[in-house]
């Protein structure tokens, strides 16, 4: 026989709905918040986004990060952030700083003479340097947001056409969900809101909606075919059962290609991989546990079609 | 049914060639080390730049290279001149980059008044910043006499001796007088000096500074010409000395004491005399006696002295203009004035009919080779500001690549693995579809010419993790209609058939989701929407199609490996 990881399972998600809708609702409400600080420039945004300069660089012999973070700190630059990097080439750091000014010209070219002037026995060789002025910030998050909404708008036509009202509703919300709780997740792990992050929780919109289509149409099979057979809520809860297998091992399989990511694909990508890691197994969270009883709920409370 | 089959195995194979003649270049350049790149390129360069023109391209983020946004400043320009401004200056850029020699630049406008420049493989970043950001406004001026500059300059003491008395009038309580002078200044514009004065210095725009540095404002008796030494036909003033020249003459009551027809310009270049550093200051003629539109070529060389200059040649118009100037100014100097600043100011010796050469002072030949290149190239209609640079090293490139290709391999490997393990025979077949679909992704993304970027490699294993959802669907549902009890064939049959529906759904959801991220995309992320997006699109033909193919290669099933 074949290996299965999960065999024929009977499993009442829809009898746990009350329970999960609580853990939902302070997920989602931790996500809006975050948004909300998002927005109004309170998280860590990225200097894409806000403007600053990063530089990166490795010494030539080990560094201690304090006396590095001593040296920039008297410097002027009091915001900087400093973070080793694991690359192959030993003694790299990353240092960032939001002092901007209009052209940017100039503040990684000083930090790197700082740090030759702090460390001249252990020479700083610099790897990158990224300015921005705050006027390519605010283009920037212009378009984030157009290519949110670009993205949402795109999504809901596709849900109106595809499904009928109320599961175009509850995948939505479910969608939201989702893309709440990654904000939530960027946010309390004080991830830098950067280009990256913002594409990774677009991407998991994408991948949560998926999710939710295959769910739902399962379950509209199943509730047309067994009509007179099986009552309402036992209906959706065995296309649930049914499609269980296929959601757990797509989700596996992502989630094995993104972890590769987080593990051996370097700092650029780590933080975007480990948002889609999580996220995917977020968005196969919300399409049993919200969007599913969101649309039992609804149906229980009026019911229209397949009583 | 059969010859059905026959056509999609037809397809498959020349869609096989295809992407192997599409990766060939890529897949040379991938094997070759440095020193066989390099031997390559002496041997034939046309056939080499084929080579790495077919090969898909990396990304900055991957090679290494200079990203700069400009910003292109139309402030000082009228309706007509804004018009096209931004697209002159990007042909100008786009003229110094061709003939400083980078591979592969990009140049390209970007909304209204942005112009995005990327150098792959540019490490002397500062010197490239220069080449594409200075306007590059040449001109040619003469110096105003030394008797008419004497006589500015008192007229400028005794208007910082005025506002001197003023400061320290302003030091005393408010008087009543005062009210009254603002008043008087805004129907009396022109009354007397001293109550001009008094309203000018509280309300210009030199408050801030004045209350920074009050205290130690060298004003008093003939304090402008006193930190000024003469030295041939300008002055020289020392680095500190020259922030309050720079200061003062930002001040409206000293510029009106310069006439409207002397322009005061400041050198090129700080040097060093007597262990101090100094600046130079010019008052020259503000008439353009002749300006760098009338070259027709410049090239770096070096003068008697062993000194970089540029020589220039110069139109049958400007030639006309040049010899008539330089005719009639025999023993004076000439300033040569780059930008508002005066790179030097020879004297000159005879009549110069066409060809003229620029001295630069103390400069280096690159910076010779770099204006000969602005000269050539033209100058810019409008000054540019960077608003956004990234350089990233090469070596940071050569990391992210081993880093991406490592985790795409691991990643690659583990979903083949799993599948594999997981459906055993049907998964060998899912396996080759998905690698079929990265080759297919690779083929495409190098007959497009797209780029390849960090996070595209991570678009290219999402899509790897994403592919084989079409035929886990397929599968799972195999494996419920086999427990259903219907036979190999018709469970076969209606796997594909039920599963069609809900992949297509998951397609459509991210190609939506990769267009939103292609619009709102910079260059990483927009090579992460390509990659995603046409992974997809692939993804349906290989994982639903070709295995589809596969199982129908056996009519009737005995038994089925799922």
């Amino acid at each position: 026989m074949s290996i299965s990881i999960i065999g024929k399972t009977n499993i009442d998600f829809i009898g746990m709905r009350k329970t999960t809708f609580i853990i939902s609702a302070i997920v989602a409400i931790a996500g809006i918040y975050s948004l909300v600080l998002m927005f109004t420039g309170k998280a860590n945004l990225g200097i894409e986004f806000g403007g600053g300069t990063m530089i990166q660089g490795n010494f030539d012999r080990p560094m201690e990060i304090g006396a590095l973070r001593d040296a920039i700190t008297d410097a002027g630059f009091t915001d900087a952030t400093i973070q080793e990097l694991t690359r192959a080439i030993p003694n790299s750091f990353v240092i960032r700083t939001k002092l901007i000014s209009e052209t940017t010209a100039g503040k990684g070219a000083d930090i790197e003479a700082v740090l030759r002037a702090a460390f001249p026995d252990n020479p700083f060789h610099l790897d990158s340097i990224h300015e921005v002025g705050p006027a390519v910030g605010q283009t920037l998050q212009k378009q984030a947001r157009l290519a949110a909404l670009i993205s949402l708008i795109g999504i809901l036509i596709y849900v109106a056409v595809r499904f009928d009202f109320r599961f175009g509703v509850a995948a939505t919300i479910a969608m939201l969900h989702d893309v709440f709780a990654a904000l939530a997740i960027v946010y309390f792990f004080n991830w830098e809101v950067s280009v990256l992050v913002i594409s990774a929780v677009l991407t998991l919109a994408g991948y949560s909606l998926t999710d939710k289509v295959v769910v739902f149409d399962r379950i509209r099979e199943n509730l047309k075919m067994m009509r007179r057979k099986v009552d309402f809520v036992p209906g959706v809860n065995l296309s649930i059962n049914e499609v269980l297998s296929r959601t757990i091992i797509t989700s596996l399989t992502t989630f094995l290609a993104t972890l590769a990511i987080v593990i051996a694909g370097g700092e650029v990508l780590r933080e975007f991989a480990a948002l889609l890691t999580i996220g995917i197994a977020i968005g196969t969270y919300s399409s049993v546990f919200v969007a599913s009883p969101i649309y039992v709920e609804w149906e229980n409370r009026k019911p229209k079609r397949f009583k | 049914m059969q010859r059905k089959l026959t056509w999609i195995w037809g397809l498959i194979a020349v869609l096989l060639l295809l992407s192997g003649y599409a990766l060939w270049p890529t897949i040379r350049l991938a094997t070759m080390d440095e020193a066989a790149k390099q031997a390559a390129e002496q041997r034939d360069p046309a056939e080499w730049l084929r080579l790495r023109n077919r090969a898909i391209k990396l990304g900055l983020d991957l090679r290494g290279g200079m990203r700069v946004v400009m910003e292109v400043d139309k402030s000082q320009l009228n309706a007509a001149e804004a018009q096209d401004a931004v697209d002159r200056a990007k042909e100008i850029i786009r003229n110094r980059v061709d003939q400083f020699g980078v591979s592969e630049p990009l140049i390209q406008v970007q909304g209204e008044d942005r112009i995005v420049v990327e150098l792959p493989g540019i490490t002397d970043v500062n010197r490239a910043q220069e080449l594409i950001g200075k306007t590059a406004q040449l001109e040619f001026k003469l110096l105003e006499p030394r008797e008419n500059v004497t006589q500015i300059l008192e007229r400028i003491d005794v208007a910082l001796e005025a506002k001197d008395s003023t400061a320290q009038a302003g030091k005393q309580p408010e008087k009543p007088e005062d009210i009254f002078d603002i008043f008087a200044d805004s129907t009396r514009q022109a009354d007397s000096s001293r109550t001009e004065s008094t309203t000018q210095s509280e309300t210009a725009g030199d408050t801030a500074a004045k209350a920074e540095e009050q205290e130690t404002e060298p004003l008093g008796d003939r304090a402008f010409s006193t930190l000024l030494e003469p030295v041939g036909e300008w002055y020289r003033v020392t680095k500190e000395d020259a922030t309050w020249i720079r200061r003062w003459l930002q001040d409206p009551q000293v510029l009106k004491q310069i006439p409207q027809d002397v322009q005061v310009a400041w050198g090129s270049k700080t040097e060093y005399a007597g262990g101090l550093e100094v600046e130079y200051l010019y008052f020259l003629k503000a008439n353009v006696e002749m300006s760098g539109k009338y070259l027709t070529d410049a090239r770096p060389s070096f003068d008697q002295f062993r000194k970089p200059i540029v020589d220039f040649t110069l139109t049958r118009a400007g030639g006309r203009i040049f010899a008539r100037l330089t005719g009639a100014n025999i023993g004076k100097p000439l300033a040569i004035v780059l930008d508002d600043r005066v790179l030097s100011a020879p004297t000159i010796q005879s009549r110069i009919p066409d060809r003229g050469q620029i001295t630069m002072g103390n400069a280096d030949y690159e910076e010779a080779a770099d204006l000969a290149i602005m000269l050539r190239a033209g100058s810019l209609p409008a000054p540019v500001n960077i608003v956004e640079s990234n350089v990233i090293g090469p070596s940071l490139g050569a990391d992210s690549i081993n880093k991406g290709i490592t985790a795409s391999i691991i990643g690659l490997l583990v979903v083949l693995i799993f599948i594999l393990v997981y459906y055993r025979l049907s998964g060998a077949i899912a396996d080759i579809a998905i690698m079929l679909n990265v080759v297919f992704l690779m083929a495409v993304m190098a007959v497009l010419d797209a780029t390849l970027t960090m996070p595209g490699i991570a678009g290219i294993i999402l899509t790897v993790g994403m592919a084989d959802d079409a035929n886990v669907l397929i599968f799972e549902r195999i494996r419920e209609e086999l427990r259903k009890g219907k036979t190999i064939r018709a469970a076969i049959d209606v796997g594909y058939a039920r599963a069609l529906v809900a992949i297509i759904d998951s397609h459509v959801t991210t190609l939506i989701t990769a267009l939103a991220l292609f619009l709102f995309g910079t260059g990483p992320v927009k090579g992460f929407a390509v990659t995603l997006a046409w992974g997809v699109v692939i993804n349906l033909f290989t994982a639903y199609v070709i295995t589809k193919a596969v199982f129908d290669l056996r009519k009737g099933y005995k038994s089925l490996s799922i």
